[in-house]
């Protein structure tokens, strides 16, 4: 009795630790954010972290709000719902979480179909200003693939489970995903924004052979940069006057009355 | 490591919280957890189906009636040289749109303008320099909304200690803020050597 009592407490200070739920900003020197990101097609799962359901009956295409969690090491076991840990559907998987990185651990397929776990690093680093950063995510059963924007291939030859990243201008484009080396769509195409400051993910999930394949997104943003600077005058029209200026304005209107003076003075003299 | 330390310390406040139960008594009490009710995730979590970004309404105009202004708003972006666009007429005012608009939930909505031109001449922002606390500003957004503000503070600033981070902030508390040129005037590089800064904050 004892023990089961101890036992049920742990959990509660567990899912205490493991529970508490921040902004994206929230990391700190010793903390890092975990998103998380089903991406198998159809099952519905239980997620469990060292031990503890964390996300019961977690559906596809559905993503965590970021938790911010003390850097180490955490065991992930995903099971169909209510299953014990013991009989997983993927996992044990162990995630190393290091301080002040971003993560999403997505569950998805492997390129042959068999369902696997993937931690991603997310990019935080600082974009230029009046861009914004795509990322595209391979994580479905299908070979590789080129990611075209407006019709063209922007990113050639992505194998499951890997990425490819830039940053881009802000504006909508039209992204597809097709066989590597054709034209030719298995997703989209589909509108995606990028905006300015803002890390969009795109996650390439589901399986070409069931013909479910789709698009997740996930947005990190406050990755903006700001202008140097606001030159904002041309001309002089208002200044205020500026005393060395002024000082040698006044020297020059000196020089000359003395000139002046001087021939005047000659002319003066000539005169007589 | 970091894994043995965090067991340590759930053990700790484990041994803690049963220590406390113990001393509030009737231990056997506690309910067991029943297991046919709805189970909750500790996590919050959403769709991530992708949907289209809905672009926020856009400043349109600016009135400032105790200095006379009232200016045209158009969205402007970022130079080559990292500097923030300006329309080149002096009678319009530039809204830096990768930053927050009025009707943003946060952050500081930036409009700025020339002072001055050698081809449009004197520019309503001239006026700046002149407000007061308190004086009143509107700005219209492109749905029609009126949004208005009140000074709380007139600044000159030397254009290198400018506070970029803090005056294009996105997070903090919604606030107006108006930049221009001021100060005195470098012939060689046709440059002034301050900003003008006014902020201003919501009006209930």
């Amino acid at each position: 009795m004892r023990t089961k009592k101890i036992a049920a407490t742990v959990a509660v200070a567990a899912v205490a630790t493991l529970g508490f739920a921040a902004p994206a900003s929230a990391i700190s020197a010793s903390t890092a954010d975990l998103y998380v990101l089903h991406a198998v097609p159809d099952t519905t799962v239980d997620v469990w972290v060292n031990g503890e359901v964390l996300l019961p009956d977690f559906a596809p295409g559905t993503l965590t709000d970021p938790l911010d969690l003390p850097a180490g090491d955490y065991e992930v076991v995903i099971t169909l719902p209510n299953d014990p840990i013991t009989s997983p559907v993927i996992g044990p998987a162990t995630l190393p979480l290091a301080a002040g990185n971003s993560y999403t651990a997505v569950a998805h397929l492997d390129a042959s179909g068999a369902p696997t776990a993937t931690l991603f690093t997310n990019d935080l680093s600082t974009i230029p200003a009046g861009q914004g950063k795509l990322t595209v995510r391979h994580t479905a059963a299908a070979p590789a693939v080129d990611i075209l924007a407006n019709g063209a291939a922007a990113f050639s030859n992505l194998t499951n489970p890997n990425e490819v990243k830039a940053d881009l201008p802000v504006g909508t484009i039209s992204a597809a995903v097709a066989a590597t080396g054709t034209t030719d769509p298995v997703i989209g195409p589909a509108d995606v924004t990028i905006q300015e400051g803002v890390n969009t993910i795109v996650y390439a999930w589901g399986s070409l052979e069931d013909d479910n394949l789709a698009l997740a997104v996930q947005t990190i943003s406050g990755l903006h940069s700001t202008p140097d600077g606001v030159n904002s005058g041309q001309a002089g029209l208002v200044a205020d006057p500026n005393p060395a200026l002024v000082g040698s304005i006044a020297a020059a209107i000196a020089l000359v009355l003395l000139a002046a003076v001087g021939l005047g003075v000659r002319a003066a003299r000539s005169a007589r | 490591m970091a894994k043995v330390t965090m067991v340590v310390v759930t053990i700790a406040a484990a041994l803690l919280l049963a220590a406390c139960t113990a001393t509030a008594s009737a231990p056997e009490a506690t309910p067991e957890p029943t297991p046919s009710a709805p189970r909750e995730g500790a996590v919050d979590a959403h769709s991530a189906e992708l949907v289209p970004v809905v672009p926020i309404a856009e400043p349109t105009l600016i009135e400032i009636p105790s200095a006379g202004i009232s200016m045209v708003v158009r969205a402007v972006g970022v130079q080559a040289d990292g500097l923030m666009e300006l329309p080149e007429e002096t009678a319009v005012a530039g809204w830096y749109r990768f930053g927050p608009a009025p009707g943003s939930e946060s952050g500081t909505t930036v409009l700025a303008s020339h002072v001055d031109s050698l081809e449009y001449g004197i520019g309503p922002f001239a006026a700046l320099r002149n407000l007061v606390a308190g004086s009143e500003i509107t700005v219209t957004d492109s749905s029609g909304t009126l949004h208005r503000y009140g000074v709380t503070s007139v600044s000159s600033v030397q254009k290198q200690q400018l506070p970029v981070a803090d005056l294009f902030d996105r997070v903090g508390p919604r606030r107006l803020v108006l930049i221009t040129c001021g100060g005195q005037f470098d012939y060689s590089t046709l440059s002034y050597s301050d900003n003008i800064v006014v902020i201003a904050e919501p009006l209930p």
